[in-house]
């Protein structure tokens, strides 16, 4: 896949070099001098493809080839330009899927459709999920939202009193807009069935949807009590 | 520019409703990614009301297919109704299998005009 970067960053670069990694083409943009022409001393980047110019502008985007790309990640520092890329690139070049990185978790709310972002990525957020799921066994921790809030990625570490410990998963509860989507056990991943019986100490991800929070209670219902 | 005036009865007429259309694409031809010009006909209109964001979506139709039409941030734009003709000038995104523009350039034609 196409991927375009904005923002040579940390955050930027270290994207790039995963994505790399894994196979695609990545192009990556920024406006600081300094940090495009440092590429070959600081950055172990290799196979990308590095601009120096305005993220934020039309004709630059439309130079470095925006118009074919399948994915923009506006990884910047700044929010504000984070929202201008995104804008842009839905807009102006029908970009399919938008994904922007949240500096200031009280600017989460903007990220939205509005803006053009599909995908929001809140480093603070994150942590604090982060960190409540390292620390919490048995009870509901809400990893990631998609689609605007539409979808959720809830993640449950079975306490022994949870109420569906020993029970297959079709006879745990769970409510119709939900599916388990993983079970991390022992550290490694099993492929839940609907046969598959949950076990103690088994981290569950669970994907949830639907507008407000109600599915996700009845989840947590089930997993937790 | 049209210059309009209020006739006798009335009604606002306008005088000159000549538009440049220039080149259209069918919207049965229409390609995601790509800059644009269509004409085509408002088949339906909804806003999303309430919570969240304002949005106003317009489904536009030719002889040959439709698109849709998304303006952010609006419940409602002056002189799109039902059955107007517009031309709209941007680029469609693919969202599962509809064509779709958000905030395009638009001008309003009048409805007798041919295409």
């Amino acid at each position: 896949m196409k991927v375009l970067i904005a923002g040579a960053g940390s955050v930027g670069k270290h994207m790039a070099q995963q994505l790399v990694q894994s196979g695609h083409e990545v192009t990556i943009v920024d406006n600081d001098p300094n940090v495009v022409g440092d590429k070959d001393e600081r950055s172990p980047v290799n196979g990308v493809t590095w601009y120096l110019g305005d993220a934020c502008e039309v004709t630059f985007l439309d130079k470095v080839g925006i118009h074919e790309v399948d994915v923009v990640a506006a990884a910047t520092g700044d929010d504000e330009d984070n929202l201008v890329v995104s804008l842009l690139s839905k807009q102006e070049f029908a970009v399919p899927r938008v994904v922007a990185r949240v500096n200031n978790p009280k600017n989460e709310w903007m990220f939205t459709e509005m803006w053009g972002v599909d995908v929001s990525v809140s480093t603070p957020h994150l942590l604090t999920a982060l960190v409540e799921e390292a620390v919490n066994v048995g009870s509901l921790v809400r990893l990631l939202s998609l689609e605007g809030g539409r979808a959720r990625l809830d993640e449950v570490t079975l306490a022994e009193s949870s109420p569906a410990i020993g029970k297959e998963i079709r006879d745990a509860g769970f409510p119709r807009e939900s599916a388990v989507v993983a079970i991390v056990r022992a550290g490694h991943v099993v492929v839940p069935r609907l046969d598959t019986v949950l076990q103690s100490g088994d981290e569950v991800l669970v994907l949830v949807s639907g507008e407000g929070d109600e599915a996700d209670q009845v989840v947590r219902q089930a997993l937790v009590g | 520019m049209g210059l309009l005036r209020r006739s006798k009865s009335g009604t606002i007429v306008d005088d000159e409703p000549e538009v440049e259309v220039g080149q259209v694409t069918p919207l049965g031809e229409l390609q995601a990614r790509q800059r644009v010009r269509i004409v085509g006909e408002v088949a339906r209109m909804k806003t999303r009301p309430g919570h969240g964001i304002p949005a106003l979506t317009v489904t536009l139709q030719d002889t040959t297919g439709k698109a849709l039409v998304v303006w952010t941030g609006r419940r409602a734009i002056g002189g799109i109704t039902l059955g107007r003709r517009l031309l709209v000038e941007g680029v469609a995104f693919n969202r599962g299998g509809t064509l779709e523009f958000v905030n395009p350039v638009y001008t309003l034609l009048p409805r007798s005009a041919s295409s």
